[in-house]
């Protein structure tokens, strides 16, 4: 947890890809215990409810669990859990952006696809 | 829970109406940071939520209890004033250990400790007389009164103004160490919106007088955007959503968009929908005039 927060993106959904690409990175191990939101909040001087939001958001993908009157951990499963994730909002938000730029430069479906397959990955 | 709620605030000073049938709640435990421009009736608001001042009608109530000359109600209350060093004021000659002491005599929870262990961290000297204290130190002063006060709901009128950037990341440091440990309740003023935007739960924008928004500060920031465009085609896709402060330049044309839950910009049309920090939202509700 040691990235900077920045100004274009909530600050909630930071917190929540910092914690993923922490745990994808082997940084936060499966079943090992997350930073608290109080942690969060003072070590990000941000308000501790905002913190709780980008935790809650992990929690709710199952990514995170919650031990009563522990803490929060890292789910069992969580690294695949993320790729698949991350996956669905790579086609979700970055294909939006790029079919919208690809409409207002006038590129037509066909020569989007010519140009993806010239490309290798 | 508790519940501070202006009813029907109003306040005028002669001719002069500062607040206008105002009407807010806070709920205990949240920081929430009041913004508004220069007149607005940001302190007049906070003077009479603590007593300071009263109202020329509506009142002010926690759990139900009107707070006017109340001493039960306004034990839970501190408003932490802008210290303002004229020669009439007196102030001057005090040093601030003395106005340490007697801010103790008016505040019944007093932590005299923790205003000792502030005035050593803030580096100021006891024995310094406020009228030779620069800004930014007496804005260390109003922060020790509001924070040792221990009051369940703590004012602070532009806590860092004058402070320069490593005292203002103090100050936030130490809201959030005191906000986690104690859950008390702050109204934080101020117009260095970004850097506190991040350590206000809800926002409260106060414009001529009334409140005109008071919302979860990442809920309004999410629902807001600002969409550019040729003027016609941002005409269309904004077409019927809540708009504000629209500019234009030439054929191009740029408005500030509060979404409403499951509302969104009309998608087919050749626009760049950007999102927006709290201070744009705030100039774009407030600074309508100002153009």
């Amino acid at each position: 947890m040691q990235q900077k927060l920045t100004e274009d993106k909530s600050i909630y959904l930071q917190i929540s890809q910092m914690i993923e690409t922490d745990i994808l990175r082997g940084i936060l191990l499966e079943e090992e215990r997350v930073p608290s939101t109080n942690e969060l909040a003072k070590l990000y001087t941000i308000n501790p409810a905002t913190a709780a939001k980008g935790v809650n958001i992990l929690v709710d993908e199952g990514i995170l669990y919650k031990k009563r009157g522990i803490g929060m951990f890292v789910a069992n499963g969580a690294v695949e859990k993320i790729r698949i994730r991350r996956k669905n909002a790579f086609y979700q938000m970055r294909l939006t952006e790029l079919l919208t730029e690809a409409r207002s430069l006038g590129i037509s479906k066909d020569e989007l696809i010519a140009q993806i397959m010239r490309e290798e990955l | 829970m508790s519940f501070l709620r202006c009813e029907n605030l109003s306040k005028s000073y002669g001719q002069k109406v500062v607040l206008n049938e105002l009407n807010l709640e806070l709920e205990s435990g949240k920081i929430y940071g009041l913004i508004g421009r220069n007149g607005a009736g940001k302190t007049t608001m906070l003077s009479i939520m603590s007593n300071q001042n009263p109202t020329s009608s509506g009142m002010v109530t926690l759990d139900g209890d009107n707070i006017w000359e109340n001493r039960k109600a306004l034990d839970r209350i501190c408003f932490s004033r802008e210290l303002n060093i004229t020669a009439e004021s007196g102030l001057a000659a005090y040093t601030v250990k003395r106005y340490l002491g007697a801010a103790a005599l008016y505040l019944p929870h007093w932590d005299k400790e923790m205003a000792a262990h502030l005035m050593q961290s803030f580096q100021l000297d006891p024995k310094a007389k406020l009228g030779k204290l620069s800004k930014g130190m007496l804005s260390m002063v109003t922060i020790i009164v509001a924070m040792a006060s221990k009051a369940e709901f703590t004012f602070l009128d532009e806590p860092v103004a004058g402070l320069d950037v490593v005292a203002r990341e103090q100050f936030y440091k130490l809201l959030l160490d005191e906000y986690t440990e104690t859950g008390r309740t702050f109204v934080i003023s101020t117009h260095i919106i970004e850097e506190a935007a991040d350590v206000m739960e809800e926002v409260i924008i106060l414009n001529k007088g009334k409140i005109i928004l008071k919302e979860n500060t990442q809920d309004l920031i999410d629902r807001a955007c600002y969409v550019t465009g040729l003027a016609e085609q941002v005409d269309q896709a904004v077409s019927g959503l809540e708009c504000h402060h629209p500019e234009s330049l030439g054929r191009s044309k740029g408005v500030t968009v509060l979404l409403k839950s499951g509302e969104h910009i009309g998608s087919g049309f050749d626009v760049t929908v950007q999102p927006l920090n709290l201070q744009k939202i705030f100039v774009a509700l407030c600074g309508e005039e100002a153009q």
